[in-house]
Order: C-alpha cells, then sequence, then structure tokens
C-alpha cells in the first residue's frame, strides 16, 4: 500500500518571527526525504507539524490525501506517524518488549499485561530486520545503536508508516550508522515514507533520494540527491559553497615560532608522539575515531597520565597536571563531546563566557566585578555572532554552534598560545562552520598555535597549514598544505593501504 | 546604590513575588485569627525558632546548588550541643568549647566529602551513614542523657538580648545570612557553586577544582549545624542527644520553598531566607491559631506542594516568553549570518 504526506502552504509563525514560511511538498512512499538547513532553517519546526506537537497558523496538512489536524503527538502517532529523536525515548531498566509497548501494553483478560504476546511480536519484527536484539533483554544492558533500533520497532509496531528521523545518528558509531541505514532502506522498501534530518552531508548521500532543502523558514528547493553535487546543496542553503570558503579564509604567509614540542609522549593510550606546533599554524590532526587524536590532547591538558616523554613550552619543560594548570600555561581546549565536557548547563551565557578568566576579575576585596563581566560577554557575542537575546539566557537554551561558540569564546578569554579544538564543528550546521572556520583561521593569524581534531576530512585538509595523521595510537604521518590530498591521509589513516 | 537596588529588584525579588506574597497572606492570615500573631515579640519569636533551621539552610543551599545534600545536619547539631555541654562541665570556658564542637562538626562534613568524592558515594547516601552514625556518637557521649550547663557566659550566648530586644542567635543568624549571599553572589567560590551544580567534569574541564569546591561545602555545612547546635544548647541550658530530629529536612524544605532546584545550579540565599520565613511562620502560626500537631505535619507537606506548584506556574510562562524571545533573536541576527 501506498501513502503519502503533503504540505499546502504551511506557515508556522511565534510572536514576532515567521518559523516557517509557505512550505509546500508531497512526499511518497518508497522514498526517504532529506531536510537539510541551518539550525533555524524551520526543519525541527516541520518535524513538529508533522508528529502534531505543533500546529500551522496556516496551510493544510495531508496524510494520504485527506486533510488532518493533530492537536497531540498521540493523534499523529495514532494516524501511523512516529518521529525518532536523536536522545532515545526508551526506559533503559525495562526489557526491549516492554518498550517496544511503551505505554501500550497488550492486557489479558482481567487486566494483566500479556506479556507473552509482548515477546512474540517484538522478536517478530527483530526477525524481519535481522536484528540481533532478544525480546528479553533490558534495554540499558544494550548498546545506543541498539537502543535505537528499539526505537525503530517499535514505530514499527504500532503500525508508523510516516517515520521520521531527527539526526539519528549523532551518537553512532561508523558501523552501527550502516545497520541504520539497513534498516531505513528496507522500511522504503515496505512503502513508508520516511524523513530523515541531518547535517551530514554523506549520510545524506548514503540514504537519501530527495533532498528538501530549507532556509529562514523557506523551502528553497526540492532536489535529487543522485544528479546535485554536495557543493550545490550547501550553495543553496547557506549562499555559497565550501570551496570558496575555504579560499577565502585569512592565512598568515608563514608559520612563527615552535611553541610547543611534544617528544616521545608516553601514555596508556597512545605512545611515542613526538611533534612540534608552531604560533600562526594551523596543525590538523587527522585519522578515524580511536586512532588516539583525542588521547594526545587530554595528555597535553593534564587528564591523562603520562608514561613518558617530555612536553615543552617556549623551551621550557611542563608537566600539567590538571587543566587548571594546562590553563595557566597558556592551553586552552574545546573539546570533543559539547554536552557532556563543554557546556556548564545551568549557567548563563555570560557565566559561560568568563568562567575560565573569572579569577582575573575580581576587585581588591574579592568581588566579582559584574559590568566588566558583562562587557566581556558583549563583546564575545559580539565578535563570535553568538545568536542569543542577552546575555542572562541559559547556555542549554542555545543552539549546538551557539553553545559550541560560547565555549570557544571562554577559551578566547584565557588568551591562549595553544588553541586545540577537538571536532569543532560536529554536529553544527554548515552555516555555523563556515564561521567556525573563520574565527579559527583568524586565531592562527594572530599568532596562537592553533591544533585542529577533525574526522571529516574535506574540513582538516580545507583548513589545516600542515596535517598529522594518526594510527593506533602513534603518528604515521605528516602532510604538508602543498601535499594535501584525501587519498594521502586515507593511505596514512588506515592500517589496510589497499583500500 | 541605585544601581544595586535596580540589580535586586530585576533579579531576587521579582523571582521571589511568590514567596513575598505568601509570607504577606500568613501575616494577615494569621494575625486575623490571632491577635499576638503580629507583635513584635511574636515576630522576634518566629525569629529565634528560625535560628536553628536557618543555619542549616544556608549550608544546605550551597551544596543543593552544587549538586550535593546533607543529610547529617541534625545529628551534627545534636552531637555538637552534648559536646559543648561536656566541654562547659569539664570546665573550658565557653569560646572553647563552642570553638571545639564547631571544629568537631567540620571533622564530620569532612568525613561526608570524603565519601563522596573519594569513594564516589551519593552525597544522599553517604550522608544518611553518617547522620546514623554521628547520632549514635551523640547518645554514647552522653550516655544517652541530657548534659545541663551552668556556665552563665554559655548560656547568655543563647539568651542574652542586645538592647534588650535582639537575641544573639537571631543577630548572628542574620549576619551570617548577609555573609553567604554576599558569598555567593559576588565572589569567585560562590560563582564556583553553581557551575559545579551542571556539570562536575565540563567544570573541572573549564579550569577549576571540583574536588576542593566539594570539600570547603561540605565542611561549611557541618560547621554551621554544628554552631546552630551549641546555640540551641545554650538556649536549652543542656545539649540534648535527640535534639534536632528531621532539622535537615526542615532546612531543606526551606532551602526549596526559597527556589533551590535540587537539579543544581539554581538558587539563592536570599530565597532561602524568605523560604524559611515562611515555613516558620507558617509553623508558628499554626500552633498560635491551636491546630493539632499531626495536622500540622500535613498543612507543612501541602504548604510545600502549593509553593512549588506556584513556582512551576511561573516558570512555565516564563519559558514561553523566553522561546518566543530566543526565535526573534534569531530571526534578528539571521541577515548577519548570510554576510
Amino acid at each position: 500500500m501506498l501513502h503519502s504526506v503533503e504540505f499546502r502552504h504551511i506557515s508556522k509563525f511565534f510572536p514576532g518571527v515567521k518559523a516557517l514560511d509557505d512550505i509546500s511538498f508531497l512526499a511518497e512512499s518508497g522514498q526517504v526525504y532529506a531536510f537539510l538547513g541551518e539550525n533555524g532553517a524551520g526543519k525541527s519546526t516541520l518535524l513538529k507539524i508533522l508528529n502534531g506537537d505543533y500546529q500551522p497558523d496556516a496551510g493544510e496538512y495531508l496524510i494520504n490525501g485527506q486533510a488532518i489536524h493533530f492537536s497531540t503527538p498521540k493523534e499523529a502517532i495514532a494516524h501511523g506517524v512516529s518521529v525518532i529523536y536523536q536522545e532515545r525515548q526508551v526506559l533503559l531498566d525495562m526489557t526491549v518488549a516492554e518498550n517496544i509497548f511503551l505505554g501500550d501494553w497488550p492486557k489479558k483478560m482481567g487486566g494483566m499485561v500479556d506479556a507473552e504476546l509482548m515477546r512474540r511480536r517484538a522478536a517478530e519484527i527483530a526477525a524481519r530486520f535481522g536484528l540481533d536484539i532478544s525480546p528479553d533483554t533490558k534495554v540499558g544492558t544494550l548498546s545506543i545503536a541498539h537502543q535505537q533500533m528499539v526505537e525503530i520497532m517499535k514505530a514499527v509496531n504500532r503500525n508508523s508508516n510516516i517515520i521520521a528521523f531527527d539526526e539519528p545518528t549523532a551518537s553512532l558509531s561508523d558501523s552501527e550508522i550502516d545497520i541504520l541505514f539497513q534498516i531505513i532502506r528496507q522500511l522504503k522498501e515496505e512503502g513508508k515514507v520516511i524523513f530523515y534530518v541531518s547535517h551530514r552531508m554523506n549520510e545524506i548521500a548514503q540514504v537519501a533520494q530527495k533532498v528538501i532543502i530549507f532556509k529562514d523558514g523557506q523551502l528553497v528547493d526540492v532536489v535529487d540527491q543522485a544528479t546535485t553535487s554536495e557543493d550545490e546543496m550547501i550553495r543553496l542553503m547557506v549562499g555559497r559553497s565550501l570551496g570558496d570558503i575555504f579560499n577565502e579564509l585569512p592565512r598568515s604567509a608563514s608559520r612563527g615560532e615552535p611553541l610547543v614540542e611534544v617528544k616521545d609522549l608516553t601514555t596508556p593510550y597512545v605512545s611515542g608522539i613526538s611533534f612540534t606546533a608552531y604560533r600562526g599554524e594551523v596543525l590538523g590532526f587527522a585519522g578515524l575515531v580511536g586512532a588516539g587524536r583525542t588521547e594526545v590532547m587530554r595528555a597535553l591538558f593534564g587528564l591523562d597520565p603520562v608514561y613518558g616523554g617530555t612536553i615543552t613550552v617556549e623551551g621550557k619543560a611542563v608537566q600539567p597536571r590538571s587543566p587548571a594548570q594546562a590553563q595557566a600555561l597558556g592551553f586552552a581546549m574545546v573539546p570533543e563531546d559539547r554536552k557532556m565536557q563543554g557546556i556548564l548547563p545551568n549557567i548563563s551565557v555570560r557565566g559561560n563566557i568568563t568562567i575560565s578568566m573569572l579569577k582575573s576579575l575580581l576587585n581588591k576585596w574579592g568581588f566579582l566585578m559584574e559590568s566588566k563581566e558583562e562587557e566581556i560577554a558583549q563583546r564575545e557575542i559580539r565578535e563570535l555572532n553568538i545568536k542569543t537575546p542577552n546575555s542572562d539566557k541559559l547556555i542549554s537554551q542555545l543552539s549546538g554552534g551557539n553553545q559550541q561558540k560560547v565555549i570557544l569564546a571562554r577559551w578566547l578569554e584565557t588568551h591562549p598560545k595553544l588553541l586545540i579544538l577537538d571536532e569543532p564543528t560536529k554536529g553544527i550546521d554548515v552555516g555555523a562552520k563556515a564561521e567556525f572556520y573563520r574565527i579559527i583561521a583568524e586565531c592562527a593569524r594572530r599568532g596562537m598555535a592553533v591544533i585542529v581534531i577533525s574526522s571529516e576530512l574535506p574540513e582538516v585538509i580545507g583548513l589545516s597549514d600542515r596535517i598529522l595523521v594518526m594510527r593506533e595510537g602513534r603518528i604515521s604521518g605528516e602532510v604538508m598544505r602543498s601535499g594535501f590530498s584525501e587519498e594521502t591521509i586515507l593511505k596514512y589513516a588506515m592500517t589496510d593501504i589497499s583500500k | 546604590m541605585k544601581n544595586i537596588v535596580n540589580k535586586l529588584k530585576k533579579s531576587d525579588f521579582a523571582d521571589k513575588i511568590t514567596l513575598i506574597l505568601a509570607m504577606l497572606l500568613l501575616l494577615v492570615l494569621f494575625g486575623s485569627l490571632n491577635r499576638n500573631y503580629v507583635t513584635f515579640a511574636n515576630i522576634i519569636n518566629i525569629l529565634i525558632a528560625c535560628s536553628l533551621t536557618g543555619f542549616v539552610a544556608i549550608g544546605e543551599t550551597n551544596l543543593i546548588i552544587a549538586g550535593q545534600n546533607d543529610l547529617s545536619a541534625g545529628s551534627v547539631a545534636a552531637c555538637a550541643g552534648v559536646l559543648a555541654a561536656l566541654l562547659s562541665r569539664a570546665g573550658m570556658p565557653m569560646p572553647v568549647a563552642l570553638l571545639a564542637a564547631v571544629a568537631a562538626g567540620c571533622v564530620v562534613g569532612a568525613v561526608n566529602a570524603s565519601l563522596v568524592t573519594f569513594l564516589k558515594l551519593q552525597p544522599f547516601i553517604a550522608t544518611l551513614a553518617t547522620m546514623s552514625v554521628v547520632r549514635g556518637l551523640a547518645y554514647i557521649l552522653c550516655d544517652g542523657k541530657a548534659v545541663g550547663i551552668s556556665d552563665k557566659t554559655f548560656i547568655r550566648m543563647g539568651t542574652y538580648r542586645l538592647f534588650g530586644v535582639l537575641p544573639i542567635p537571631v543577630l548572628v543568624l542574620l549576619i551570617t545570612f548577609i555573609v553567604f549571599g554576599i558569598l555567593l553572589s559576588k565572589t569567585y567560590f560562590g560563582r564556583s557553586i553553581y557551575v559545579l551544580g551542571g556539570n562536575t567534569y565540563a567544570a573541572r574541564l573549564a579550569g577549576l577544582n571540583p574536588t576542593r569546591i566539594v570539600f570547603k561545602l561540605h565542611i561549611m555545612e557541618s560547621g554551621l549545624a554544628a554552631f546552630a547546635g551549641v546555640l540551641l544548647a545554650a538556649r536549652m541550658n543542656s545539649g540534648q542527644p535527640q535534639a534536632c530530629d528531621g532539622l535537615e529536612f526542615d532546612a531543606i524544605t526551606a532551602a526549596v520553598l526559597g527556589g533551590t532546584a535540587f537539579t543544581g545550579g539554581v538558587g539563592t540565599i536570599f530565597g532561602t531566607f524568605l523560604g524559611m520565613l515562611v515555613l516558620q511562620s507558617f509553623k508558628t502560626g499554626l500552633n498560635m491559631v491551636g491546630v493539632p500537631t499531626f495536622w500540622q505535619q500535613v498543612a507543612q507537606g501541602c504548604l510545600l506542594v502549593v509553593a512549588l506548584s506556584f513556582d512551576f506556574y511561573r516558570k512555565h510562562t516564563r519559558d514561553k516568553h523566553a522561546l518566543a524571545e530566543s526565535m526573534a533573536a534569531r530571526n534578528a541576527a539571521a541577515p548577519k549570518a548570510k554576510g
């Protein structure tokens, strides 16, 4: 049976804002539709209209040609619409079967839950998708990817014919992503209408047939994935291509003095690491996830024990044993996991910006100089173009890209000599990425030594002046800008050179 | 000065309007039921009753903001009272007995902090254990019997009234509130408490030392509890091992009434001050209009629920405004991003 979802002239207003402006498109069975756009372009508002969380202020929403109106997500579920979010909505202490039937457990005569029926259905669904998940397993013991599979099983069990995925791969490994894509393809074959929201262009290329591009609440275009280049899509959503962005970066003509020299550094996770970071240079660290790049930086930042080797800063041997000591040496690190390691969620944007340099804002009585603090916050908000109504806003209420800018601002305010950025643009939309690239390049031009870890090859190539490649806890190659190519870097990064 | 007033208006007062209204409501309600309720003498009485809860509530507020809590405060207060009374009876002068008892309290705080930071126990569990241990020690120290105090200076500490009106415990409590209010809102240490409550690991990466902060907070809390316990002993002319049962829960109630969030990172000393006043006025009021003790307990629970429901409603409407605000800001900023 074929299904369809159609939006006709859908608009949604918030006080003073047009979140969605006259959106129209038709989505049909047998295709995966990717939503592409910067944060705030309207993707999530549209998803919320799809699942009944929001009601459109104008326009029509049709399922299988019938105009419908959902006033709650529950009604949407009853009509076969499921949205699978980045944050999994599973209960960790319940079994797979219980989770699949969550909130709607089948009852036997007398009101007892029919555990046998639940188990049987769960096993059926798992078999249908070739998943090795037992109905009786506690969900908490499953990997994150499998927990997500349980969500998908839940949607299938509800007979959902319209399934939307909201950034589903944010915390999945590469092999787990492959499993997810297999399932999405199977759902597509079964005639479901699939929506897929992601910032990751390579995933969209793998899984989607149509790409719906949003910009500032409007639908810019619906393009065929197969016949449209990645650069073209980026141009449609941001207004310019990534190549242009990298070419326009301000670069220093030559690198400066050596700043940090690392010799034979060995920790529990990496060994024999030697490299030099120069002032005015963006040094890229490439390699596969788990190659030990983050671990090198953790050692520099006093987070992992150092078993051997030396670190010198401007010729002086140092041994940072805590982030506070590393900071005192002029090191700064924007960590990989923004949510767990970066943001201080209960604190204002201002407090998040100033926390690492707050000690220099004390007057002689030991009190904080609040007007000065506000000045600094305002300056960073302006310079890094952080989108927030004011500096009192809690950081957790900002979008990912803006949170990341706040973390960067925090470290820039410590006036570091060495700025380490670990996957700085992970999960950030392309528009904000471009801003980040400019800021990073500007930092190097102003004389900082900048280290960028990135798993995205185009990014590390476009941004760096020199790239070190790591493999299995060691540095396996060094490439200068003149020799950059994806092949060269991959060759050093992979154990199996034949690939 | 005007600046300060404006700031207060913007942050604390506006935020605490519910509590201030509740306070006024209580005054009107109980005042109309009992003409002795709104009198100077009674207000001083309420403040004296507050002094025990107040000290502990300050410490609890700090802890809860930092994502910690302390169930051992009541036991520490009782034990400190007994210890000070014993030392006083053994001939020690009042200041020595007081300092020794507070120091002993600080040791318990350090133990709590060690359990939390080194053994990685949940604060709730760690202090549940010390609560029991310290209560037991209080009974052991005095063999289960109240220890009378005869030292006049000691007793005066609890009963002397400055200018004949302001009792020493109330004076000290007010000063302590002001000091901690400033500490929390105006200093580096205060800020680091809020930072800790959200995400300890991120705080460490930002250059803070979470272990040291947790130690300081637990030591402060237990020291304050011990001090409150000694003041109580002075007021009662004796150290009693069964005293202060459930004190920590009253203190936590005051903090939560005042807007301190158990999820950490949110709360103010001023809020706790109001929370404490509301709680104690309510209790005293119920007593004075003759509500039976058991019903008082029921009423106290209901007060908490009602107060928090109001807060929830206000936060809900505020969040709605915040959403609209941030969407507007995003749209306003959007054109810049293009260029």
